[in-house]
C-alpha cells in the first residue's frame, strides 16, 4: 500500500476513532439497551467474519491461512479447528458443525452478507434407522444471497466436520429422497431456480448426500405426496434447502469436486457421476439432460455461440454482426418506454470505452438523448439492454456523438447540446438515430460476452492514422489541427494523403443502406447542384433519396421540392462522384462571388458519377447480413477514393427499467420512535392520541396494554421496562421467566433461556399496561421540547424483537423535531441508486478547490497541482457524493443528532453544521439490502442528479454493482448511537439490512469481484478495435483491468477512463417516468415515444404493454373478482367468503367487496383503444374482445338489455 | 337467423310449457321467418291452451281471428320415463315429436320417437351485476335448497339459537361449511355457517366421522348433530349428514335401445388436435355399428381457445378465435345429421370463466349451426327419452382432486371425484380457490334433482362408474398430449368416445386414436 493511501485509511480511521470516543461516552449516560456502541468495527475481512459470527478466534486464525491458502481451503481448515475444539467454544458434536459451516459460509461471502446467520438455522444430530448418527443442516431462504458455490461447499464442510467429530452419514430413506425430487419440483414451480435439477438427478443426489439437507418451510404450496414424513417437519416447500440442493450442489458439482478429491476424509464418489450426467439408467435420458442443463445456462451464453458462429461463417460474404436478442423486451411495463428494438437501425450506436462516471454495469448516452427520448432517461435510470449484460445504470457521458433528429420544417440535425435539445425537442418529428451508447470494455468481461462490432470512432481512427504512417503526435502537437472534429476538407486530405480510412466525423451510415438504394443515391447526388457558393449541395426531393439520407444520418434540409446538404463532398466523394469544372471561366470554388445569393447555382462546379452499377464487384453486390446486398458498405469501398469503415456496426436495443432512486427512506407508516402504543394511536400511530385515548370513560386515559420487554434493576430490584431503573439509575437487565413455574432465569453463556425445571424456553416479554400518557410527558420534558416543536411523533403498535426493548421515547421527540423517521434497527436512512465515478471535478459537486484540499486531495489526475475547479482529480476509494435530497437530509439527521447529544445525552453537540458545505469530509454508513456490515464512507460532494456516486470498490464492499441496484447512507454518528441489534424483528431475515458490522477501510481483494472487471485505461489500443471485428472474446484482448492491479500499490489509485464528461449530472434530473402523474399518462408519454423513435416498432411496443402489463392485470382482476374473499367496512374483519348473514359477524357492520367491477375492468377500455389504434394482432384483439365479453356477462344484467328470444336460438 | 329445426321449435316451445302437434311445428319451420313466427304464435296463444296446434299457427299466419275450437288432443307419442318421480320434466312430461334434419346413414329410428328437455339453463338469465349483495344471495340459496334436503333428517336450530342452548343438549345444525382446521390435540373444528352466524363443531379424532373430514370441502352444505360443550360454545359432533344422493336412488331409463355419445374436450385449433380421430369417430358415427347413436352431448372445451395461457399463440394451428370456431363447425358438420347434439361451454371456449357460464353468444352460435344442436350454459341438466344428464365441464374436479385424499379423488379415476360431487350435490362447492363464481340471484350449480347421469371433462382423463345408481363419466378429449402436460406428468386419454345405452344406463367406450 502506498503511503498516501496509509495515510488516508488513517485520517478515516481517526475520525471514526473520535466520533467512536463521543458515541461510547453518550451511550454509558443514556437509556440505550447496551452501554455502549453496537457496531462493531471490523478492519478487513477476518474482523468482518468474526463479528458477524461472534465466535472468538476466528478473525485471527483467518488473517493466519490467508496467506497460505485460498479462502475455501481456509474454510475446511478452519472446520478442522472447529472439530477439533481449536476454534470455538462448543461442547457438542452438532455446536461444532455448526460453527464450521456458518463460518465457511461468512468467510465465501467476505463477511458482507447475512447468509450464514440467517440463512443456517441450525444444525442437529438425528438418528438413521439402524441407530446410528447423522448430521442434519437446517437453512433457510436467506441462504439465496451466499450464492451457488458458497452454498455447496457448505455441506461440504458440514459433511467434513461430521467426519472428522466422528457421526456416521446420512442413509435417506426412499421416502425422503421422492419428497426431495418433488419438492424442488414445487419449488422451481413456485418461486423459480436458476437451475432446476431433473427429478432422477434430484434424487441421485438426495440419495447420495452424507448430510442431510433440511430447512424451514418457505411457500403456501404442500407438496402432495411424500407428506408428514417422520424425519421432515413440513409438508410445504423448503426454499433454503431447495437452493442448497438445487443451485448449490447440482449446479457447481464440479466445484465441490476441485475439494473433495482434496480431503482424505470424506469421499464424494458420486460427484463424478453427477457431473457426468451418469446418474440415469438410460442414455437417452442423458441427452435430454445435456440439452436441459444447456437450456437453464441463461440463454445468453446460447446467443453467445450463436453469435461466434455466424461472425465466423458470413465473413465471406457480409459483415461481422452480433445476433438479436429480444429477452430484454420481456414483461415490458405501461410507462417504461423501449428505445430501441434488438439490433433495429437508428438505435443507439456501440461505442467503446469508460467514462469517468462509467463502468461496473452502467452505459453511457449523451445528454441530449435523454432530453430527447422526452425525458425518460435520467442519470441512474436502469435500463434493460440487448447487451452485453442484461440490465445497466444510465450516466450522462457528452463527449459521445448525440442523437440525430428530424425537425418538423425538415431540417435533420444531429443535437449534441443537452441545451439545443430542449430548445427543439417540441418540434422534433423522428428520432432518426440515437446517438452513441458508451460501454466499457469489462462488461465485457465481466458478462464473458464476445467482443461486439466497434462503432468506428476518433479514438480509433487516430490510431488507424498512426498505422498507416502518420505523425500523429506531431498532428497532436499543432494548435490548428483537431484531430477529433476536423474539418471537411481536411478530413479529405488525410484519406488522400495516407493510406487510412475516412475520417468517423465523415463517415456515413451507408451499411445501413441497400446496394440498390445506394447507387440510386449515387445517381441522385450526380444529377444534383452545387449552390451557396459551393457550400451546399442540392438533390432533388424523392421519397428514395429522403429516406437513404436519413438512413445514412447525415445532416441536410428537407424542403418541399429539394434536398440540402452542406459539408457535403466526403459525402459525394464516398458516393463515388466527382467534382467537375464545368464554366469555361476556371474559377475556383473559393474564389465565387458570394454575392451571388444562396439560391443561385454555382456555375462552375458539376457532379458526376464515376460508377456505373455494372463496375461493382459480385462481392460488393451481394455484401449483406440478412439477406444479399442489404448493406452497401462494400460498394462504397469500390467507388469511394478513400477506405470506408463501417460507422456503427452494432446497435444496442434497450428499454426502460426502473426509475432512478433519490429518497429518504420511511417505514410505513413512518416511525419516529420504536416505542409500542397498540391501536391507541390510531391508523397514524400517533403516540399524542394514544396518550389521550381511553377506552371508556372509567379508563385512564393513557394507559395502553401492550408486550413489551420486562426488565430488572439489579440493585433495587424494581421491575420496569427501561433500560435504566427508574428509582436508582442503575442499568436494568432483560428479566427472563418461565412460564411454567415462574422461576427467574438467567440466560447461559449461548444466550438460551431454558428453565431447567419445566424444560421451557422462558421469556421477559410481558403483556402489560403502560401509561403512554405519563411516558410521554417525561419523555418531552426531559428533552425540554414542547408538543408544539414537531407535527405528529408516530410510535409502532408492537414491537417484533425477541425481548421487545422499546426505544426511549425522547429520541423519537427529536426525530419527529427535525422531521427524520426511523428504519426498523432505530437508524435514520436515506435510499439511493448506486452509480460509479473515479475522478471529479471540484465544480460540479457544488465544493471549492480548498475544501477538496482539506481532503488530502492535492494534485489533480495529470499529477498538476490542485488549483481550480474545473480540474479533474481522482477519487479516493471510501468517498461518496450526495445528492442534494441526501445531503439535505443528511442535515437534518445531524440536527437531529446534535439535539440528542445535547437534550438527552448531556454533551456537546458533535456536528453543528451551518450549511451543506459543513457536511463535507463528514462520514456516512453505506449500508445494502440482504447485507449485515456497512462500510465507512466519507462525503466529498454533492450532484444534482437524483442518485448516489462513489467509486465502485466501494459500491462492491457493500456488494452492489450499478446496474439500477439502490442501497441506503446513514449518518456515522446516527448508527453509533441509535443502532440496536435489539430492535430488531425476530424474524428469520430480521437481520439483514442492518448494520452488525462496519468495514472501517476497503481492502480491494474483500470485496465483490465483479469490480475487479472494470477496465482502468486511457485507451483501448487497435488491436482491440480490430479484434471487435472478429467478435473476439473479450479475455483475447489485453487491457488493464482493476483485477491486474490487485495486491499491487497501484490497487487503490490510477483508476484511469477514456472519455470525460462536462458534468456527472446533466440531461434530466428525474425521469419522465416519475414527473408523469398516473400510469395512463405515462403509458401515453411510452408510445408517443415509440412513434418518434425510428428504432422502435410502435405496434410491437402497444402489443407487449398490452400483453405484458394490461392482460395479466385485466385476467389477474377478474379471476380475483370471482374468487375473492370480502372485508368489513366498519371493523376491518376479512372474510373468506360472503357472510351468509349479510352484515359483519363480529360487529354487525356494513360488508363489502375487496375486488370490485371498478378494478377489474380499470383498463379495459385503454386496452382495447391501443390495440385498435396501434393495429394490434388480431390475437390481441381477439382476447380483449373474449375479456370484454366475460366483463359484461359477469356484470350486466342479461335482463336490462334490450334482447329477445331471438338472441338465445 | 340461421333457419330453424323443428327440434329448436318443439324445446322451445315445451320449455315455455307447450306441447305441440306435429303439422304445426311442420307448418311454422315452413314460414318465412320461423322465429318471428314462433314468436307470434306463442304470443297468440290462449291462456288455457297446453297444446300448440296447426291453428293456431294457421290462424297467425292467415291473420285470421275466427278458429275451429280445440280438438281433442293429439295423439302424439309420449317418451317413458316421465311417470319417474325423479326425472326434470317441465310442465308434466310433454310428448315430443321432431324431424331429423337429414337423415344419416343406416340410422333407421323414428325421429319422433326422440325426446329432448332441458332444464337449468341460465343463458341470457345471468342477472348479477358484481355486487356484494349478489354473492351473498348465491350462498343463501345453496343453503336455502341443498339445505331443505338435510333439514327433514335433523332436528336443526339456528347457530345463534344454539349457543343459548344449555350446555349437554343434543343439538342439530344445516349450514355450509366455512372453515375446517386441525386442532394441536388432532381433532377436528368445523365450522358451520347459517343465515344467523356460525358455530363450531368438533369432530374427535377417534369417532367414526373423523375420516369424512378429509372429504370435507368449504361451502358444501351439511348437517350436524352432536352434543353441546358445557359452556355451550361448541358441540361434539355425533353425526354427519350430506345432502347425498340417496341410497335407493333408481334412474330412468329410455323405453327403448337408443344411445347417446358423451365426450367433451374437442380443442380444435390446437396443435395437438386429433383430427384424424375425430374423423375416424365421425365416420363410424355413420355406421351400422353406430346407429343407435342418436344423441351427441358435448361437455366444453370445442376449441383450444386464445390467451387461455401465456404465449398460447405459439402452441396454436389456428390463432383466430373465430376460425377455430368455424373449423369446430367444419367437424361437428362431419357428424351425421340426425343425431341430436347438445354443448356447454368449457374453460377454453369464448365465454366468460366465472360459473356457471352462459352457453355462447350469438356471434358464435352463428357460426356453429350445424346440426341445429342445442348450446346451452355450463352447468345444465338435459333429458333424453327421460334419461337426465347433468352436464357440467369439471374445472371444480381439479380442486376436489387436489384436496382430497388421493384414494378419493385422483386423475387416474375421475369418476372418484364426481362421486364427490354428487355427494354433495353441487359441481363446484370451494369457494375462493380453484373455481370461480359468477354470482347470480340463485346458484345454478346446485344438483337439486339427482340426475341419472353425471357427465363431465376438462381433466383429459376417462373414467366411469356408478355412485347410488348414478352413472358417472368423465369423457377423455381430443387433444394429444400437450407440452404442458407432459411437464405435469398427465399423460390425456385422447380420441375415446363413451357410449351409454339409454334403455340400460350401461357404457361401452370406443377407441379411435
Amino acid at each position: 500500500m502506498r503511503e498516501a493511501d496509509e495515510q488516508y485509511f488513517e485520517r478515516l480511521e481517526s475520525q471514526l476513532d473520535d466520533a467512536f470516543d463521543v458515541a461510547e461516552r453518550a451511550k454509558e449516560r443514556g437509556g440505550d439497551p447496551k452501554p455502549e456502541v453496537e457496531i462493531p468495527v471490523a478492519k478487513d475481512m477476518a474482523d468482518r467474519v468474526e463479528n458477524i459470527l461472534g465466535i472468538d478466534g476466528v478473525a485471527e486464525r483467518v488473517r493466519e491461512l490467508e496467506g497460505q491458502m485460498s479462502r475455501e481451503e481456509a474454510a475446511l481448515e478452519l472446520a478442522k479447528d472447529f472439530a477439533e475444539g481449536r476454534v470455538g467454544d462448543y461442547e457438542t458434536k452438532a455446536g461444532k458443525v455448526e460453527g464450521a459451516v456458518r463460518t465457511a459460509v461468512a468467510l465465501l461471502t467476505e463477511g458482507v452478507v447475512a447468509a450464514p446467520i440467517e440463512g443456517i438455522d441450525r444444525v442437529e444430530i438425528l438418528e438413521n434407522d439402524d441407530g446410528t448418527e447423522f448430521v442434519n443442516v437446517y437453512y433457510a431462504g436467506p441462504i439465496r444471497s451466499a450464492g451457488g458455490t458458497a452454498q455447496a461447499l457448505s455441506v461440504l464442510v458440514a459433511d467434513y466436520t461430521r467426519a472428522l467429530v466422528g457421526i456416521e452419514q446420512y442413509d435417506a430413506r426412499s421416502e425422503e429422497v421422492e419428497r426431495y425430487a418433488e419438492e424442488i419440483g414445487l419449488y422451481d414451480k413456485e418461486t423459480g431456480l436458476q437451475y432446476t435439477p431433473k427429478d432422477k438427478e434430484t434424487k441421485f443426489i438426495a440419495k447420495h448426500l452424507p448430510i442431510m439437507l433440511d430447512g424451514e418451510a418457505t411457500g403456501d404450496e404442500e407438496v402432495s405426496g411424500f407428506r408428514d414424513l417422520e424425519r421432515v417437519d413440513t409438508n410445504n416447500a423448503r426454499g433454503g434447502m431447495c437452493l442448497v440442493l438445487a443451485e448449490g450442489i447440482a449446479l457447481k458439482a464440479p466445484k465441490i469436486q476441485r475439494y473433495t478429491s482434496a480431503l482424505d476424509e470424506i469421499d464424494w464418489p458420486w460427484l463424478q457421476d453427477l457431473i457426468d450426467g451418469n446418474y440415469a439408467s438410460d442414455g437417452e435420458a442423458d441427452a435430454d439432460d445435456a440439452d436441459e442443463s444447456d437450456d437453464e445456462t441463461d440463454g445468453d451464453t446460447d446467443s453467445d455461440a450463436s453469435e461466434a458462429d455466424s461472425g465466423a461463417s458470413d465473413e465471406s460474404t457480409g459483415p461481422p454482426r452480433v445476433e438479436e436478442s429480444t429477452k430484454f423486451l420481456r414483461d415490458l411495463i405501461a410507462g417504461r418506454p423501449v428505445f430501441s428494438h434488438p439490433c433495429a437501425n437508428g438505435g443507439f450506436r456501440l461505442r467503446y470505452g469508460r467514462a469517468r462516471n462509467h463502468g461496473f454495469a452502467t452505459a453511457g448516452v449523451h445528454p441530449a438523448a435523454m432530453h430527447l427520448v422526452d425525458d425518460f432517461l435520467a442519470t441512474g435510470t436502469q435500463i434493460k439492454t440487448e447487451r452485453p449484460g442484461k440490465a445497466a445504470g444510465v450516466v450522462p457521458v457528452d463527449s459521445l456523438e448525440g442523437p440525430t433528429v428530424k425537425l418538423a420544417n425538415g431540417d435533420v440535425r444531429r443535437v449534441d447540446d443537452p441545451e439545443e435539445a430542449l430548445e427543439i425537442r417540441n418540434g422534433v418529428e423522428k428520432i432518426l438515430d440515437l446517438g452513441e451508447y458508451l460501454v466499457n470494455y469489462g462488461e465485457f468481461v465481466e458478462n464473458n460476452h464476445p467482443l461486439a462490432p466497434a462503432s468506428y470512432t476518433y479514438e480509433w481512427w487516430i490510431q488507424d492514422l498512426e498505422a498507416a504512417g502518420a505523425d500523429v503526435q506531431a498532428l497532436r502537437d499543432d494548435p490548428r489541427i483537431d484531430l477529433e472534429f476536423p474539418p471537411a476538407e481536411r478530413a479529405l486530405e488525410w484519406a488522400h494523403e495516407y493510406d487510412a480510412p475516412l475520417h468517423p466525423e465523415y463517415t456515413y451510415l451507408w451499411h445501413d443502406l441497400t446496394v440498390e438504394e445506394f447507387s440510386t443515391l449515387a445517381e441522385a447526388v450526380s444529377n444534383g447542384r452545387i449552390t451557396n457558393a459551393g457550400e451546399t449541395l442540392v438533390l432533388e426531393h424523392t421519397d428514395t433519396v429522403r429516406a437513404a439520407l436519413e438512413r445514412i444520418v447525415i445532416e441536410h434540409r428537407q424542403r418541399e421540392d429539394r434536398l440540402e446538404i452542406d459539408d457535403w463532398k466526403p459525402f459525394v466523394h464516398a458516393a463515388g462522384c466527382e467534382i467537375r469544372q464545368t464554366a469555361t471561366d476556371g474559377a475556383s470554388e473559393r474564389s465565387a462571388d458570394a454575392a451571388d445569393g444562396p439560391e443561385l447555382d454555382e456555375p462552375g462546379l458539376g457532379l458526376e458519377r464515376t460508377w456505373a452499377d455494372d463496375d461493382l464487384s459480385e462481392r460488393a453486390r451481394s455484401w449483406g447480413h440478412e439477406s444479399a446486398g442489404d448493406n452497401a458498405i462494400e460498394a462504397v469501398n469500390e467507388v469511394a477514393p478513400f477506405a470506408v469503415r463501417e460507422r456503427a456496426p452494432t446497435r444496442v436495443g434497450n428499454r426502460m427499467g426502473r426509475p432512478e432512486k433519490s429518497e429518504r427512506r420511511d417505514l410505513s407508516p413512518p416511525v419516529h420512535t420504536l416505542f409500542p402504543i397498540g391501536e391507541a394511536g390510531g391508523a397514524q400511530r400517533n403516540v399524542a392520541d394514544a396518550a389521550k385515548h381511553a377506552e371508556t370513560m372509567s379508563d385512564t386515559p393513557g394507559v395502553v396494554e401492550v408486550q413489551i420487554g420486562r426488565q430488572r434493576c439489579e440493585s433495587c430490584g424494581t421491575e420496569t421496562f427501561k433500560n435504566r431503573c427508574p428509582d436508582c439509575g442503575d442499568r436494568t437487565t432483560p428479566d427472563y421467566r418461565c412460564p411454567d413455574c415462574d422461576s427467574q432465569i438467567e440466560p447461559d453463556e449461548a444466550g438460551r433461556v431454558e428453565c431447567g425445571h419445566c424444560e421451557v424456553e422462558a421469556t421477559c416479554v410481558d403483556r402489560r399496561e403502560i401509561d403512554i400518557n405519563e411516558e410521554y410527558r417525561d419523555a418531552l420534558e426531559s428533552v425540554g421540547e414542547r408538543e408544539n416543536a414537531f407535527e405528529i411523533l408516530k410510535g409502532v403498535k408492537g414491537l417484533s424483537s425477541a425481548t421487545k426493548i422499546p426505544e426511549p421515547i425522547e429520541k423519537g421527540v427529536l426525530r419527529a423535531k427535525h422531521d427524520v423517521s426511523s428504519f426498523k434497527d432505530g437508524t435514520v436512512r436515506y435510499d439511493m441508486t448506486d452509480l460509479p465515478v473515479t475522478s471529479v471535478r471540484a465544480s460540479e459537486l457544488d465544493v471549492d478547490v480548498g475544501q477538496l484540499r482539506a481532503l488530502d486531495y492535492e494534485e489533480d489526475i495529470h499529477g498538476e497541482p490542485l488549483t481550480h475547479e474545473d480540474q479533474l482529480v481522482e477519487l479516493k476509494v471510501q468517498d461518496i457524493v450526495l445528492s442534494n435530497g441526501a445531503a439535505e437530509h443528511m442535515m437534518q439527521t445531524a440536527a437531529f443528532i446534535d439535539d440528542l447529544l445535547e437534550q438527552y445525552y448531556g454533551l456537546e453537540p458533535f456536528y453543528e453544521l451551518e450549511d451543506r458545505q459543513d457536511l463535507v469530509g463528514e462520514l456516512v454508513f453505506g449500508m445494502a439490502p440482504h447485507t449485515s456490515a456497512a462500510t465507512v464512507g466519507r462525503v466529498i460532494g454533492f450532484t444534482s442528479a437524483a442518485v448516489g456516486y462513489a467509486h465502485p470498490y466501494f459500491h462492491a464492499a457493500k456488494r452492489r454493482n450499478c446496474d439500477g441496484d439502490e442501497d441506503c447512507v446513514m449518518l456515522l454518528m446516527d448508527g453509533l448511537l441509535n443502532f440496536s441489534e435489539s430492535f430488531l424483528p425476530d424474524q428469520r431475515g430480521g437481520k439483514m439490512d442492518a448494520p452488525l458490522v462496519m468495514s472501517s477501510r476497503i481492502d480491494p481483494s474483500e470485496i465483490d469481484d465483479e469490480a475487479h472487471n472494470m477496465d482502468i485505461v486511457s485507451q483501448y489500443p487497435r488491436e482491440f478495435y480490430l479484434a471487435t471485428l472478429e467478435q473476439a472474446d473479450a479475455d483475447e484482448v489485453d487491457i488493464q483491468i482493476g483485477e491486474d492491479t490487485l495486491g499491487t500499490d497501484g490497487e487503490y489509485t490510477g483508476f484511469e477512463h477514456t472519455h470525460d464528461t462536462t458534468d456527472i449530472a446533466m440531461g434530466p434530473d428525474l425521469s419522465a417516468y416519475k414527473t408523469l402523474g398516473s400510469m395512463m399518462e405515462k403509458m401515453d408519454a411510452q408510445l408517443e415515444l415509440s412513434r418518434k423513435l425510428a428504432a422502435v416498432d410502435e405496434t410491437d411496443v402497444a402489443e407487449r404493454v398490452i400483453e405484458y402489463h394490461f392482460l395479466p392485470d385485466l385476467i389477474g382482476n377478474l379471476r380475483a373478482f370471482s374468487r375473492q374473499e370480502t372485508r368489513c367496512l366498519d371493523c376491518g374483519e376479512k372474510f373468506r367468503r360472503m357472510p351468509l348473514t349479510e352484515s359483519c359477524r363480529e360487529c354487525g357492520g356494513r360488508v363489502n367487496l375487496t375486488v370490485h367491477q371498478g378494478s377489474v375492468n380499470k383498463y379495459m377500455q385503454t386496452a382495447i383503444e391501443v390495440a385498435e389504434e396501434y393495429d394490434c394482432r388480431t390475437y390481441t384483439k381477439q382476447r380483449l374482445e373474449v375479456l370484454e365479453r366475460s366483463l359484461e356477462s359477469v356484470f350486466e344484467n342479461d335482463k336490462n338489455k334490450q334482447s329477445g328470444i331471438e338472441d338465445f336460438m | 337467423m340461421p333457419l330453424e329445426g323443428p327440434a329448436r321449435i318443439v324445446s322451445e316451445l315445451t320449455s315455455r310449457g307447450y306441447n305441440a302437434e306435429r303439422e304445426a311445428v311442420t307448418r311454422i319451420a315452413s314460414a318465412d321467418d320461423p322465429a318471428a313466427t314462433l314468436q307470434r304464435v306463442i304470443e297468440g296463444l290462449p291462456s288455457d291452451a297446453l297444446v300448440v296446434r296447426l291453428e293456431h299457427v294457421e290462424s297467425v299466419l292467415d291473420d285470421l281471428s275466427e278458429s275451429d275450437p280445440p280438438s281433442s288432443p293429439a295423439d302424439t307419442p309420449t317418451s317413458t320415463g316421465a311417470q319417474k318421480t325423479n326425472t326434470q320434466s317441465t310442465a308434466g312430461g310433454s310428448p315430443v315429436e321432431t324431424k331429423g334434419v337429414s337423415k344419416g346413414a343406416g340410422r333407421s329410428s323414428d325421429p319422433d320417437e326422440r325426446s329432448l328437455e332441458i332444464v337449468g339453463d341460465m343463458t341470457g338469465e345471468s342477472t348479477g351485476t358484481g355486487e356484494y349483495g349478489d354473492f351473498v344471495s348465491v350462498f343463501r340459496d345453496r343453503l336455502e335448497r341443498l339445505g331443505s334436503k338435510l333439514r327433514g333428517r335433523v332436528n336443526h336450530r339456528p347457530a345463534t339459537a344454539i349457543q343459548s342452548m344449555p350446555g349437554g343438549s343434543d343439538v342439530a345444525m344445516v349450514g355450509l361449511v366455512n372453515d375446517v382446521r386441525s386442532t394441536a390435540s388432532g381433532h377436528w373444528l368445523i365450522e358451520l355457517e347459517d343465515a344467523t352466524g356460525t358455530f363450531p363443531w368438533l369432530v374427535m379424532k377417534d369417532r367414526e366421522y373423523a375420516d369424512l373430514v378429509d372429504e370435507l370441502l368449504c361451502d358444501e352444505v351439511l348437517a350436524m348433530e352432536g352434543t353441546l360443550a358445557d359452556d355451550s360454545g361448541i358441540a361434539f359432533v355425533d353425526s354427519m349428514y350430506f345432502p347425498d344422493v340417496p341410497r335407493t336412488h333408481e334412474p330412468s331409463t329410455a323405453d327403448r335401445h337408443v344411445q347417446a355419445a358423451l365426450i367433451s374436450d374437442v380443442h380444435v385449433g390446437s396443435q395437438e388436435f386429433m383430427g384424424d380421430a375425430w374423423n375416424r369417430f365421425a365416420d363410424w358415427l355413420h355406421t351400422e355399428q353406430a346407429q343407435h347413436v342418436e344423441y351427441l352431448l358435448i361437455a366444453g372445451d370445442m376449441v383450444e381457445g386464445v390467451g387461455i395461457y401465456p404465449n398460447q399463440d405459439e402452441e396454436l394451428d389456428v390463432i383466430d378465435i373465430y376460425e377455430q370456431y368455424e373449423l369446430f363447425n367444419e367437424h361437428l358438420k362431419r357428424v351425421p345429421g340426425d343425431i341430436e347434439i347438445v354443448m356447454i361451454p368449457g374453460n377454453h371456449d369464448a365465454v366468460r370463466l366465472a360459473e356457471p357460464q352462459p352457453g355462447f353468444d350469438e356471434e358464435l352460435r352463428e357460426i356453429m349451426t350445424a346440426h341445429d344442436a342445442r348450446i346451452v350454459s355450463n352447468p345444465s341438466t338435459v333429458t333424453l327419452e327421460g334419461v337426465s344428464v347433468l352436464m357440467y365441464h369439471g374445472v371444480s374436479l381439479d380442486e376436489v382432486i387436489a384436496e382430497l385424499p388421493e384414494e378419493k379423488a385422483s386423475y387416474d379415476d375421475p369418476h372418484k371425484a364426481m362421486y364427490q360431487l354428487l355427494k354433495k350435490r353441487h359441481v363446484a362447492p370451494q369457494f375462493g380457490g380453484h373455481t370461480r363464481l359468477a354470482p347470480e340471484e340463485r346458484d345454478y350449480l346446485i344438483m337439486e334433482e339427482v340426475p341419472d347421469i353425471f357427465h363431465t371433462g376438462h381433466v383429459h382423463k376417462l373414467g366411469f362408474g356408478k355412485y347410488h345408481n348414478v352413472l358417472a363419466i368423465n369423457s377423455g378429449c381430443w387433444q394429444a398430449q400437450t407440452d404442458f402436460q407432459k411437464s405435469v406428468n398427465i399423460d390425456p386419454d385422447a380420441g375415446y368416445a363413451p357410449i351409454v345405452d339409454l334403455d340400460t344406463l350401461d357404457v361401452t367406450v370406443q377407441k379411435f386414436s
